[in-house]
């Protein structure tokens, strides 16, 4: 239950009294706030910040994950305590599962599952005609399941984005935000911003839960593992994306929560600014705040520990307890 | 859940060294008082830190416990000490 914090403005992280303080400058004074440990799971950094290693060190005794993102709103790295959930059999079975070919590949196919299940529930639950979707669902789903690489299922994969993005002008009551095509590094308009801003998010919470668990978080599947990053968590982050990251952007824009005064001017509204930023992130944070009710578990279960539940997956996948099947949302 | 604590030390250091141990887990809310949401087993580690500290025949401290945070609801009048906001 612990919560994320989201840092958006400058100031300094410091400990004292064993408990983390935040300091800003607000109309030449210092006000300092104190963020109960024991109730931090992870700490996001947009502003400018000092720390020193008192504080850094702080952290790390109590494993809390703190992700730096630069001024734009790109993930520059994280700060990941010494893990202590480690298992060395677990990894050596992740490898296993990466090097054989067969096993890479089912689990790759399942990522992508996962991800164009929850795309086409976005497009039905926003009442798109059913046949403008068609070919995503009778044509290009039904092919992935037949594909040998993992090279050839991200072709595939990219031809079904291209259609659902193409889809998005349909959803979104605002022709400000309309796509014309999806491009990052750098978003060239509003709507490649938002998407870009909430799939780091997603990346950087998948990489949270992945460090809370046993799993290794370089050994990839469907992404190839020499991408200098934590690759895992962009396999799990696929069928997370469209599952949370979508709806929101869609609720932001059709509510007319954000405009284009969210975003920065100067840079031909291809990012957010600091009020954009916090809007999109309040959002975020009461999507993953929302309860459903698990039909196995039988218990409350919210949307960020749906997350978690699918490294656990993966654990009893790898060691043949449970064969892996993608989360679908069956509401 | 979510729980209120409010407490009554008459001794400088002892007060000290409650709110040290409240502040690792609650937020501060104004003099005295501390809330916030936490878990049951947190709550439960929370406490057995103050029964360590505290001088039972002096000293008073108040839980309120609510199980559904749902359930309450804060007004204020007058300023607002401190929010409990995790977008700063």
């Amino acid at each position: 239950m612990a919560r994320r914090f989201y840092i958006n403005s400058n100031g300094r992280i410091r400990r004292k009294e064993n408990t983390l303080y935040f300091e800003r400058e607000i109309d030449g004074e210092i006000e300092k706030k104190a963020l109960p440990i024991n109730d931090i799971d992870s700490i996001y950094i947009f502003g400018e910040i000092n720390i020193n290693t008192k504080a850094l060190n702080f952290l790390a005794q109590n494993d809390i994950p703190l992700h730096i993102f630069n001024y734009y709103g790109y993930y520059s790295g994280s700060f990941l305590p010494r893990k202590k959930n480690v298992s060395g059999s677990l990894i050596v079975e992740q490898v296993k599962h990466h090097i054989d070919n067969q096993k890479r590949q089912y689990l790759a196919i399942s990522f992508i599952e996962g991800a164009v299940y929850h795309i086409l529930r976005n497009l039905r639950k926003n009442g798109i005609n059913k046949d403008d979707y068609q070919d995503i669902e009778k044509e290009l789903f039904p092919k992935i399941f037949k594909t040998k690489t993992p090279e050839e299922l991200m072709a595939i994969e990219g031809n079904i984005r291209d259609k659902y993005y193409q889809l998005f002008n349909k959803i979104i009551e605002n022709e400000n935000f309309y796509i014309e095509k999806r491009d990052k590094r750098p978003p060239s308009n509003p709507i490649n911003a938002l998407i870009s801003f909430g799939n780091t998010l997603m990346y950087n919470t998948v990489l949270t839960e992945i460090y809370r668990t046993q799993l290794e978080p370089t050994i990839s599947y469907l992404h190839s593992p020499q991408e200098k990053r934590f690759s895992l968590s962009l396999d799990l982050a696929e069928i997370f994306k469209p599952f949370i990251v979508d709806p929101i952007i869609f609720s932001l824009i059709n509510n007319q929560v954000i405009s284009l005064n969210d975003f920065d001017t100067d840079l031909n509204y291809a990012y957010l600014n600091e009020e954009g930023r916090k809007k999109f992130l309040k959002a975020y944070e009461e999507k993953l705040a929302k309860t459903i009710k698990h039909r196995k578990l039988k218990r409350k279960v919210s949307y960020k520990q749906l997350i978690r539940l699918e490294c656990y997956k993966l654990i009893k996948h790898f060691i043949e307890d449970e064969d892996y099947k993608p989360f679908k949302a069956w509401w | 859940m979510y729980v209120i604590v409010t407490y009554d030390i008459t001794d400088d250091k002892r007060l000290n060294k409650v709110r040290k141990v409240l502040k690792k887990y609650l937020y501060w809310c104004q003099l005295s008082t501390f809330e916030g949401e936490i878990s049951e087993g947190k709550l439960e580690k929370c406490k057995s830190e103050i029964f360590d500290i505290i001088n039972f025949e002096e000293d008073s401290i108040y839980f309120f416990e609510v199980k559904n945070p749902k359930n309450i609801v804060k007004k204020v009048i007058g300023i607002e000490k401190n929010y409990m906001d995790n977008i700063l």
